[in-house]
C-alpha cells in the first residue's frame, strides 16, 4: 500500500482449554476420560444417558470441577463471584450429541484476574484474566479405525463427551511468540501444581487458541490494525510459538496486499498445519454460527458463599512462579535448575523435603543443603529417571537417605565415584546411606596401615610410574593413584593416597 | 364381583386378597381390546410385561409383604416418558423405533409402589399440541363424542382414564397439556409445581415448565400419586428439596378459613357459557364448604400465550436439536450427502409440522438481533407473571376458574394455530409461574347436541399441592361431578 510501515506491534489475546481430571464426568457420574484411571479407556466405554444426549437425561452438577474451576480462578487472581449460571451454546455437529454445549456465557465462576511473569525480555508483565468459566467438552470425531485403518465415513468416541473443560480467556496483553509461549507454559505448570490435570499435550489436557493482530505504525504517523485472526486448537507449545510468528508476518504481508484493517466482519478462524508450518483459513465471520445461547433451564444458577470461597482458597498450594522465586532468591539456585526443579510440581515438594532433611541432618545452611540436593537430583537423579521413563522423584531414593549421603560427602567419607555408587544403591535399596556404604565398601578408607600396604603393592607392580614420580613428574601419580583405588576399590582416599606419595618417594 | 374403580379400591383390594393384580389387570386389557380401537388412546399396549409386573405383585403378596401403596394398579404412561426397555416415540415418527435404555425417575417410583405399568398412551408430537391431533400415529377420540378431540398434549392418557381402561395414567404439562385434557375428558388431572417431581426420564419440550403429573378419576388418587413420585432427585438438578405432599393425609380437614380467589380475567365473556356457569356453581359449593370466595385480578392473564409461545419454543428448539438422526432415532435414506444436507432431510421427514414450526419460531427469538426483541423481553414478562401470583397467594390461598374457555373441540376444526394456542390461555401461566394446578370435573354442557364436561381449574403457590388437592377433595366429597362417566364407560367397567 501507499504508506511505508515504521514500526508493529503484535497483540495477543489467549483462550486456553483445560481439561479437568475429576473423578466422573461435568454432569453425571460416569468416569471422566481426562482422569489418569480412565486415559486408555476403550472408545465409547465410558457413556451414559446424559453425555449420549438420550432423550429425557437430564445434567446435574459435578461439585468436585467446579471446585477445581475455582482453584484455578484463584491461582489466576481471579474474582469468584457470588453467582454464576449456566448457558446453552447450541450448533449441529455429530460429536455433539445435543446439538448444544452448556457452557457458562452471561456469569462465568470466575471473572476478572491476572497474573504477573517473567517474560522474554527478562522483565515482568502483566497478563489480564478475563474469564475462566466451566463447560462440557465434546466427543471426538475421527475418520481411522482403532490401529490406523481407514474408517468408512466417520467414527465417533463419546468417552470425552462430558468431561469438564475450564476455558480461560486472557486479555490482549502478550506481544510476542515467545511470550506467548511463556505465559502457556507457565499456565500449564499452574495447573499441575493444583493438580487439577497432569497436563499431557498430546492427550489434548490443554489446548490453546490464540487471537492474533498486528498494530501497523505508519510513515504519515498512522495507525492502522490487521483484522484478529483465531488460531483453533493447538495442541503444544511449538504449534503456539509456530502459529503466532506464521500469522504476524502473514498478517503484516496480507495488509501490505489488500489494506484491510480489523473491524466488525474482518475476524476469521485458522487452523495449524503442523507439517507445513503455516496457517489455514477455517472459516471468515461472514458464515460464523450463531449460538443462540439461552440460559440452560435444566440446571439452577450456582451460589458462591465466603465459606466455599474460603475452603477453596486453604487449598491453594505454593504456586511455581513462587517457588521458582524462592529457590532463585532465597536458596540461590539459578533459574534454569530453578525452573527444572518444578516443572513436575510432585518433584518439586520432594525436592523441598530433600532439602528439608538435609538442612536437619548435615548442619548444613539452607543455600548448601539446596544446592547439595539440586546438584543430586538434577544429575544422577535426573540421569537415573530418564533411564527408567520416571519423574526424579519416583526413582526410589527417600530424602533421608539422600540426606546421608550428603552427609557423608560433605564429611569427607567417601569418594565422587562411590557416592554416584551409593546413589543408585540408595534408590533401590532400604537402609540409611551409612549402612549400605559399609556394607557395600565404599567409604574412604583414611587407615593408614591398611592404605600403606595397597601403596606397597601399588609402587612394586608400577615400577617404571613409581620411578617417574620419584624423578619429579607428577603425571605418574595418577597411574599410582589409580592402582592404589583399583586394590582399594575405590575406597581409598584419593588425597590422602597422594600425600602419601610424596612422602614416600620424594621425602 | 364388583371391579373397584380408584387406584386406592384397588390397592386395597388387591393388598386385602379380595383381587389380584392379575385379574385387575386382565379385566382392563380386554376393556382396552374392545374399545380402544375406536378411541385410539394406547400407542402400544404391553400385555405380557405388564402380566410379568402383575405377577410379582400377586407374589409379594402371597409371601405376606407390603405390595405397596399402588399394588396392582393398572397405569398408562404418556409416551414421552422412559419406560425402561419400551419404545419411547413422544409421538414422532424421528423417535418410531427408539427403545428406552433407562428408567424414568416417575416410573421407579411408581413400580416401587406396587403400580403395572400396563401401556404408553398417544400424545401430540414432543407434547406440542392441545388436540392430539399432532401425533404423528394417528389421533385420539374423546370417550364422550368420538367426532371430538380428547385435548392435548397428554390426550391418549385423559381418554384413557376417562374411558375406564385405567384408573390412572401420567401425563406432563408445559402449558396445560394434563389439566387441559382433563377437563375435555371430565378426569381429574394434576400439574405439580415445578421441581416437584423429577423430570428425569421425560423427554424435554421446555424444562423450565415441563412438569410430569397424573390423570385420576378423583383428587384422592391424585393426592396418592403424587406422593408416590414426589421428592428430590440427584438425577434432576431442578427437583425441589422440599417437604413431601402429605398424600391422603389432611384431605378430609374442613375448608373453614380457605381463602378462594376468582381471577376476573378467567371469566371472560368470550368463554362457553356452560363454562362460566360451572365456575359459579363451584363458587357456590365452595362457599357451602366455608371457605370465603372473591373477585380477584391476575392483569397478567392476557400476556401468558405470548410469553409461553417464546419462551417455550425457543426451549424446544435446542432441546429437539439431538434428534438429528446421527446416533439414534430415523436418518434419511440419503447416501452420500453432505452432513448439513442429512440433517436437514432427517429431521424434516422425521418431525411434524407442529414441531418444525415451533423449532423454527424458537430458533429465531434467540437468534442474534432478535433475542433481546423477543427471548429477553418473555423473561421480563415471566417475571411479572411470578410477581402477580406471588402477590395473589398472599391475599387468597387459591385460585379458582375455568381451565379452558371452551369444552372439546372436533377433530380437525382448530385450523389455524393460533386459535389453538389461545386454548391455553388460562393454564401457561402456572406453568411460566412455576405454581401447581389442577382441573376437576365441574359438570357436564351441552354442545350442539352432545355432552361433554366442563373442568374447574384451581391453581396454588409454589408447592401447595397440599392445599388444592383438599380443597379438590372437599368439593369431590361435596358433589358427583367427577363421578359421571361417558356413554358406554359405567357399564363396562362396573361390576
Amino acid at each position: 500500500m501507499s504508506s511505508k510501515i515504521v514500526a508493529q506491534r503484535t497483540m495477543i489475546g489467549m483462550e486456553i482449554h483445560v481439561e479437568l481430571a475429576t473423578r466422573t464426568k461435568m454432569f453425571s457420574r460416569t468416569p471422566n476420560v481426562a482422569h489418569p484411571d480412565w486415559y486408555d479407556a476403550p472408545p465409547n466405554s465410558l457413556c451414559d444417558p446424559v453425555c449420549l444426549g438420550l432423550p429425557g437425561a437430564l445434567p446435574t452438577m459435578n461439585h468436585e470441577a467446579i471446585d477445581m474451576a475455582m482453584l484455578v480462578g484463584m491461582a489466576l487472581g481471579c474474582r469468584i463471584p457470588d453467582q454464576c449460571s449456566w448457558d446453552r451454546k447450541n450448533y449441529f455437529y455429530p460429536d455433539l450429541p445435543k446439538g448444544y454445549q452448556i457452557s457458562q456465557y452471561q456469569h462465568p465462576l470466575c471473572a476478572e484476574g491476572q497474573i504477573e511473569l517473567p517474560l522474554s525480555s527478562g522483565e515482568h508483565g502483566v497478563i489480564r484474566i478475563t474469564r475462566a468459566h466451566l463447560e462440557e467438552d465434546t466427543g471426538k470425531t475421527g475418520h481411522e479405525l482403532p490401529g490406523g485403518l481407514p474408517a468408512e465415513g466417520s467414527i465417533i468416541d463419546y468417552n470425552r463427551s462430558g468431561t469438564p473443560l475450564l476455558e480461560i480467556v486472557t486479555e490482549p496483553d502478550l506481544t510476542s511468540a515467545d511470550d506467548a509461549e511463556i505465559f502457556c507454559r507457565e499456565l500449564r505448570a499452574i495447573c499441575r501444581a493444583l493438580r487439577v490435570t497432569e497436563g499431557i499435550m498430546q492427550r489434548g489436557h490443554m489446548r490453546f487458541e490464540p487471537n492474533i493482530n498486528v498494530v501497523l505504525t505508519l510513515e504519515d504517523g498512522r495507525e492502522v490494525a490487521t483484522p484478529i485472526v483465531e488460531v483453533k486448537n493447538l495442541n503444544s507449545f511449538r504449534a503456539v510459538h509456530g502459529a503466532i510468528e506464521y500469522e504476524v508476518k502473514r498478517q503484516v504481508d496480507q495488509w501490505k496486499e489488500d489494506g484491510i484493517e480489523m473491524g466488525p466482519g474482518a475476524k476469521s478462524t485458522r487452523g495449524w498445519d503442523d507439517l507445513g508450518c503455516r496457517t489455514l483459513l477455517q472459516r471468515s465471520k461472514e458464515d460464523a454460527h450463531d449460538y443462540r445461547y439461552f440460559p440452560e433451564p435444566d440446571l439452577v444458577p450456582l451460589e458462591v458463599d465466603d465459606a466455599w470461597r474460603a475452603r477453596i482458597r486453604e487449598r491453594l498450594p505454593e504456586l511455581p512462579l513462587a517457588r521458582r522465586h524462592r529457590y532463585v532468591e532465597q536458596w540461590g539456585l539459578s533459574s534454569k535448575d530453578a525452573a527444572a526443579l518444578t516443572e513436575v510440581p510432585a518433584t518439586a515438594i520432594f525436592y523441598d523435603t530433600c532439602v528439608h532433611e538435609a538442612n536437619r541432618c548435615c548442619e548444613l545452611d539452607p543455600a548448601g543443603a539446596a544446592s547439595a540436593v539440586a546438584k543430586w537430583l538434577l544429575n544422577a537423579g535426573a540421569r537415573l529417571a530418564n533411564e527408567q521413563g520416571r519423574e526424579v522423584h519416583e526413582i526410589g531414593i527417600e530424602p533421608e537417605q539422600l540426606a546421608g549421603l550428603i552427609l557423608l560427602r560433605e564429611g569427607g567419607d567417601i569418594g565422587s565415584s562411590n557416592a554416584d555408587t551409593l546413589f543408585g544403591r540408595l534408590c533401590c535399596e532400604d537402609g540409611d546411606a551409612r549402612t549400605l556404604a559399609e556394607a557395600g565398601n565404599l567409604l574412604q578408607v583414611s587407615d593408614t596401615g591398611a592404605l600403606d600396604g595397597w601403596i606397597d603393592q601399588a609402587v612394586a607392580e608400577q615400577v617404571q610410574a613409581a620411578e617417574d614420580f620419584a624423578g619429579g613428574k607428577d603425571a605418574a601419580a595418577g597411574r599410582l593413584i589409580g592402582a592404589v583405588m583399583k586394590l582399594s576399590r575405590g575406597g581409598a582416599d584419593a588425597a590422602m593416597v597422594r600425600q602419601r606419595l610424596v612422602e614416600r618417594l620424594r621425602g | 364381583m364388583t371391579h373397584p374403580e380408584t387406584a386406592r379400591d384397588i390397592a386395597a383390594a388387591v393388598q386385602a386378597g379380595q383381587t389380584t393384580a392379575i385379574e385387575v389387570l386382565e379385566t382392563r386389557l380386554a376393556r382396552i381390546e374392545q374399545i380402544d380401537q375406536q378411541l385410539g388412546c394406547f400407542q402400544q399396549v404391553r400385555a405380557e410385561t405388564a402380566r410379568a409386573d402383575a405377577h410379582r405383585v400377586d407374589e409379594a403378596i402371597a409371601r405376606g409383604e407390603a405390595a405397596g401403596p399402588l399394588a396392582g394398579v393398572p397405569i398408562a404412561i404418556k409416551d414421552n416418558i422412559m419406560v425402561q426397555g419400551e419404545p419411547a416415540t413422544c409421538g414422532s415418527r424421528i423417535l418410531e423405533h427408539y427403545v428406552a435404555p433407562y428408567e424414568a425417575t416417575a416410573i421407579e417410583r411408581l413400580r416401587a409402589a406396587g403400580a403395572v405399568m400396563l401401556g404408553r398412551t398417544r400424545c401430540d408430537e414432543f407434547a406440542m399440541g392441545s388436540s392430539t391431533e399432532h401425533c404423528a400415529f394417528g389421533p385420539v377420540h374423546n370417550p364422550w363424542c368420538h367426532t371430538r378431540v380428547p385435548g392435548g398434549s397428554s390426550g391418549g392418557s385423559a381418554a384413557a382414564v376417562a374411558a375406564g381402561l385405567v384408573p390412572c395414567a401420567l401425563g406432563s404439562d408445559t402449558g396445560g397439556s394434563i389439566r387441559q385434557p382433563a377437563s375435555l375428558c371430565g378426569v381429574t388431572g394434576l400439574k405439580p409445581s415445578g421441581g416437584r417431581i423429577s423430570r428425569w426420564g421425560l423427554v424435554s419440550f421446555a424444562p423450565s415448565m415441563d412438569q410430569i403429573g397424573p390423570f385420576t378419576r378423583d383428587a384422592a388418587d391424585a393426592a396418592l400419586l403424587l406422593q408416590v413420585m414426589a421428592g428430590q432427585d440427584h438425577r434432576d438438578d431442578t427437583s425441589a428439596e422440599a417437604i413431601p405432599p402429605s398424600g391422603l393425609q389432611g384431605l378430609d380437614a374442613p375448608l373453614q378459613g380457605l381463602r378462594i380467589g376468582v381471577p376476573a380475567e378467567h371469566c371472560s365473556a368470550d368463554n362457553h357459557p356452560e363454562v362460566n356457569a360451572a365456575v359459579e356453581r363451584a363458587v357456590d359449593t365452595f362457599k357451602s364448604l366455608g371457605a370465603t370466595v372473591c373477585d380477584v385480578q391476575l392483569k397478567t392473564t392476557e400476556l401468558g400465550v405470548a410469553c409461553y409461545y417464546v419462551v417455550g419454543p425457543a426451549e424446544a428448539s435446542s432441546n429437539l436439536a439431538r434428534f438429528d438422526g446421527i446416533r439414534y432415532g430415523r436418518r434419511a435414506d440419503a447416501p452420500g450427502v453432505e452432513l448439513e444436507e442429512l440433517y436437514a432431510r432427517s429431521r424434516s421427514e422425521g418431525l411434524g409440522a407442529e414441531a418444525r414450526r415451533r423449532i423454527m419460531l424458537g430458533t429465531w427469538v434467540l437468534s442474534a438481533g432478535y433475542y433481546d426483541a423477543y427471548y429477553r423481553r418473555a423473561l421480563q414478562v415471566r417475571r411479572l407473571i411470578h410477581d402477580e401470583y406471588a402477590a395473589l397467594f398472599k391475599q387468597v390461598d387459591l385460585l379458582l376458574g375455568p381451565t379452558v374457555p371452551a369444552p372439546a373441540f372436533k377433530l380437525g376444526e382448530m385450523a389455524d394455530p393460533i386459535d389453538m394456542y389461545l386454548c391455553d390461555t388460562y393454564t401457561v401461566t402456572a406453568n411460566i409461574a412455576g405454581i401447581c394446578g389442577m382441573s376437576i370435573p365441574g359438570g357436564l354442557a351441552d354442545v350442539d347436541g352432545d355432552t361433554l364436561p366442563v373442568g374447574l381449574h384451581l391453581q396454588g403457590p409454589v408447592l401447595g399441592e397440599d392445599r388444592i388437592l383438599q380443597a379438590a377433595h372437599q368439593f369431590q366429597q361435596a358433589t358427583d361431578y367427577h363421578l359421571s362417566q361417558p356413554p358406554g364407560a359405567a357399564t363396562s367397567t362396573c361390576s
